[in-house]
């Protein structure tokens, strides 16, 4: 009688295991290069994660060069919709093998305390500050500082705050600071933000649904604006100022920190990104959709130049 | 209103013409939540017996512990599993996040207290004389575990499938331990959550109505078991 | 082949069995009996091995069971129980006879052939493909009994088989486990409320009365020489008296019940108070007072009458109560009615003595 029940607690457990980790597809220990994405494989592939910026992905930029990257390289590539600050909660937990976030002060901060192997950015756009066409608190034309000022004191208009710590958070944040209004950056729930500070707390492309929804102004990466230029009504106000410079980035996860991240295939990623091919593709990414690109490439270098975004104004 | 018809409609022919994201993320919710479905059984109907079937200390505090976990917020089990087996806790050597599996094992967890608070309910409203004769007829523990089970087969059932519609309609747990990854990780419920925040409203009630047809039809399956 | 010693049972501090020591013969049929509530179902659930006792030991063939968990399965497979309210499972009745083998993994050859021959043995041929659910309660009764004898029991432990059946089914029930003895591979216990049904079928009885195992004996012994006051009162139909011992002339002793002398033999001395118990079946009536070798013969008037199938119980109040019965062919050829004056003789070595304690 006790070996009968031992025997069927042994299948059972064997069923639970073989039914929870085969699928479990973390991928096998050698790269396999058999075939692309879409197809079935018998072989486990090897997965790499990629954790992204918001804008990254709503732009489609992401969707664009996946398949590439996998066919290029025989690997299944997960893109995780992340934002900013969770891309680096997972950079610094081990559970991605690399990021493309748009922070630079938090990229260093992640690099120096060693979880991230090195910065490299690839990628450069502009933030606007979009508003409603009817622009109620006045700040077409304004710089950047102003314009949130406005904003603040002017009581005319609300403000969609992306509010989850995004990269494009952080630039808000920084704009208060540099416009002399830093306890709105720090702020939590404030009586000076109630009333016309909303915090969406999502990614890029819903805040300017939300914004739209609401006519409201919101800080927004240009490409992000460009590729939902149909789906909403908003349109750029504030385009001037260095301080709209929005640099993308990639960071390796550190294979000291975590030796079971996929060091190699994430080098590759990479080297992709910054490989001449693709920065070609990557500038003249979005020109066939909404008649320019969306991101200018910069790999090898910080972005010097100071152009004016070519952005056509309806 | 026009645009809810027309996204209707459109939601219509995507279905209908077996549009391939539609039929990929469908397929992975269901065989993602019919897993952790079977994983669940294998789990609840043994643990059910042993718990039905001996006194200990406690026990009824057990039972109780058990019908207050019924509704544990999704996203709570969500965090409870990144925590252990993201990269950086303590199971991170298995390397399970962000994918189906985890996904699974999550929602396993999710529905046991539901699928094991609901057998021992239908033990309990068993016949005692069942083990008893089973016993006396020379079964092992196990065979009188299969047919006490068996006796109360129909309320079990509903116990599976109240489990399984509580794993395919959850969003919170499948979001943060899977992360939603488009071709890998998405299911059904994330897919919305994702897509109608971006706008795209189609995909979404596309995979909302097949979510509705999915739990209409199991409701339909518990009328039926019930009425026997 | 099953012996106890000082098995004690108890459940929520009630002393349910005390003391009790059994010896089972293999082969041979023990009738259990004993009023509800006595212990017998306990009992029965202890040989069976599905309760401990909370004292004593138990031996199957000169082996101490009660010692190990996996021996006490073991044996339990080769004894079977039918339960007092048995209950079917829910499916056909040909897989409810099925499940003891099936659960012993026997070939499915053998199992078809088993299973059919014990529903022709109980007389449930044709029902075989039937849902269980939907039988009678005698047919219920004998697929419980099917259960248990298709796996060839060695020790056959049976409660109250036949209570509350129509005697059709108890007819056939009886007539199967007759059958079973006649082979005799099967030892049976068989614990029941029926006097009859226990002095017809069972080698050995034993009266349990709360929980104690008063008197084990042949039927003749405990029928119709009780042990105690109590077992008699239980096994009897009623006839005992109290009285004194008036005198004595060697053996035969004049007992004094109710103003009226008792001849009986007996070694206890005079002054002694003591219940005297006579048999119904001792007792012969007649119409006028004959001359026979009965020493105690006693004029009383018919009381009550109760017919019990072939035969008639009357009660006679001749001063104090006598049962007794005879055939109804006999009553009626005698003219036996309600009030009627008749005789009732009985001889003194037919009546039993028990000392009073």
């Amino acid at each position: 009688m006790k070996t009968d029940g031992r025997k069927w607690l042994i299948r059972l457990l064997t069923g639970i295991f073989v039914i929870l980790l085969f699928p479990a597809g973390t991928g096998g220990m050698q790269e396999t290069g058999e075939g692309s994405s879409g197809e079935k494989l018998l072989k486990p592939v090897m997965r790499i994660r990629v954790a992204t910026t918001t804008s990254l992905y709503d732009t489609g930029l992401w969707g664009y060069l996946e398949p590439m990257f996998e066919e290029n390289y025989g690997v299944e590539l997960d893109v995780l919709y992340a934002g900013t600050g969770i891309a680096l909660e997972y950079g610094r937990r081990g559970d991605v093998d690399v990021i493309t976030v748009h922070s630079k002060s938090r990229e260093l901060e992640f690099v120096e305390r060693g979880y991230g192997v090195e910065r490299v950015p690839f990628a450069y756009n502009y933030f606007v500050i979009a508003g409603p066409g009817d622009d109620p608190a006045g700040i077409k034309g304004k710089t950047a500082e102003e314009a949130f000022r406005a904003l603040a004191t002017g009581g005319n208009g609300l403000f969609v705050s992306r509010g989850d710590d995004s990269g494009t958070h952080g630039k808000e944040k920084a704009i208060w600071k540099s416009a002399g209004l830093p306890e709105i950056a720090n702020s939590k729930k404030n009586s000076d933000t109630a009333g016309w500070l909303v915090e969406a707390g999502r990614g890029m492309g819903p805040t300017l649904l939300m914004a739209d929804e609401k006519k409201a102004y919101t800080l927004c990466d240009i490409g992000t604006f460009l590729s939902y230029k149909g789906k909403i009504s908003l349109v750029p106000l504030v385009q001037k100022g260095e301080i709209l410079l929005n640099v993308y980035s990639a960071i390796a996860v550190s294979p000291e920190k975590y030796p079971r991240v996929k060091h190699d295939m994430a080098r590759n990623l990479i080297e992709f990104l910054t490989s001449p091919r693709i920065q070609e593709l990557i500038g003249n990414y979005g020109t066939g959709q909404y008649g320019e690109p969306l991101f200018t490439p910069c790999a090898g270098t910080e972005h010097v130049d100071q152009r004016q975004p070519r952005v056509k104004t309806p | 209103m026009t645009e809810l018809w027309e996204g209707i409609a459109r939601a219509f022919v995507l279905i209908l013409s077996l549009d391939r994201e539609v039929m990929e993320i469908t397929g992975r919710s269901l065989t993602i939540s019919m897993t952790s479905c079977g994983v669940a059984v294998l789990i609840c109907l043994p643990l059910s017996s042993v718990i039905h079937f001996n006194r200990f200390p406690g026990k009824r505090y057990l039972i109780s512990l058990i019908q207050t976990s019924f509704s544990l917020p999704t996203v709570a089990i969500g965090l409870f599993v990144f925590v252990i087996f993201s990269r950086a806790g303590p199971l991170g050597i298995l390397g399970l996040m962000f994918t189906p599996s985890i996904m699974v094992i999550g929602q396993a967890i999710l529905i046991t207290p539901v699928m094991l608070g609901l057998t021992i309910s239908a033990l309990s409203g068993g016949d005692i004389a069942i083990s008893e004769t089973a016993r006396a007829l020379g079964a092992t523990k196990f065979q009188t575990m299969v047919i006490t089970i068996r006796e109360v087969r129909y309320a079990v059932i509903t116990a599976v499938v109240m489990g399984f519609g509580r794993a395919i309609s959850e969003v919170g747990l499948s979001l943060i331990v899977g992360g939603n990854i488009k071709g890998y990780t998405r299911t059904i419920t994330t897919a919305i959550s994702l897509e109608t925040s971006r706008g795209d409203i189609e995909l979404s009630m596309a995979l909302g109505i097949i979510l509705t047809m999915i739990a209409f039809l199991i409701n339909l399956v518990l009328n039926r078991i019930q009425q026997k | 082949m099953i012996e106890t010693s000082d098995l004690e049972q108890r459940f929520d501090g009630h002393q349910v069995l005390k003391k009790v020591d059994l010896k089972i013969e293999k082969g041979k049929v023990f009738g259990l009996i004993g009023p509800t509530g006595a212990g017998k179902t306990t009992l029965l659930r202890i040989l069976d091995l599905l309760d401990r006792p909370v004292a004593g030991r138990i031996y199957f063939d000169g082996e101490d069971v009660l010692l190990s968990e996996r021996r006490r399965f073991e044996i339990r497979r080769r004894m079977s129980f039918v339960q007092q309210k048995p209950v079917v499972f829910s499916m056909s009745v040909f897989d409810n006879v099925a499940c003891g083998l099936r659960w012993r993994h026997d070939k499915k050859e053998n199992i078809d052939r088993k299973v059919r021959d014990t529903l022709k043995r109980v007389g449930l041929s044709g029902l075989g493909l039937r849902d269980a659910r939907t039988l009678s309660g005698g047919e219920v009764q004998r697929v419980a009994v099917a259960r248990a004898l298709v796996t060839e029991p060695e020790l056959l432990l049976l409660d109250e088989p036949t209570a509350n059946l129509d005697p059709v089914s108890i007819y056939r029930i009886e007539t199967t486990l007759l059958q079973v003895v006649g082979e005799g591979k099967t030892t049976v216990l068989l614990a029941t409320h029926g006097m009859s049904q226990v002095q017809r079928l069972a080698d050995t009885i034993g009266v349990l009365m709360k929980g104690e195992l008063l008197q084990v004996g042949s039927p003749a012994e405990v029928f119709c020489s009780p042990v105690s006051g109590e077992v008699a009162g239980f096994v009897g139909i009623g006839n005992i008296l109290s009285g004194e011992i008036a005198a004595k002339d060697g053996d035969l002793a004049i007992v004094e019940v109710n103003g009226n002398s008792i001849q009986v033999v007996t070694e206890v001395p005079v002054g002694k108070k003591i219940d005297l118990v006579i048999g119904p079946e001792n007792i012969t009536f007649a119409l006028t007072r004959d001359p026979s070798s009965a020493r105690n013969v006693f004029r009383g008037r018919i009381t009550v009458m109760t017919e019990l199938g072939t035969l008639v119980r009357i009660k006679v109040d001749c001063g104090f109560p006598l049962f007794g019965v005879l055939t109804v062919k006999s009553a009626r050829e005698l003219g036996f009615e309600i009030g009627k004056s008749i005789f009732a003789n009985f001889k003194a070595t037919a009546v039993h003595i028990i000392q009073r304690s």
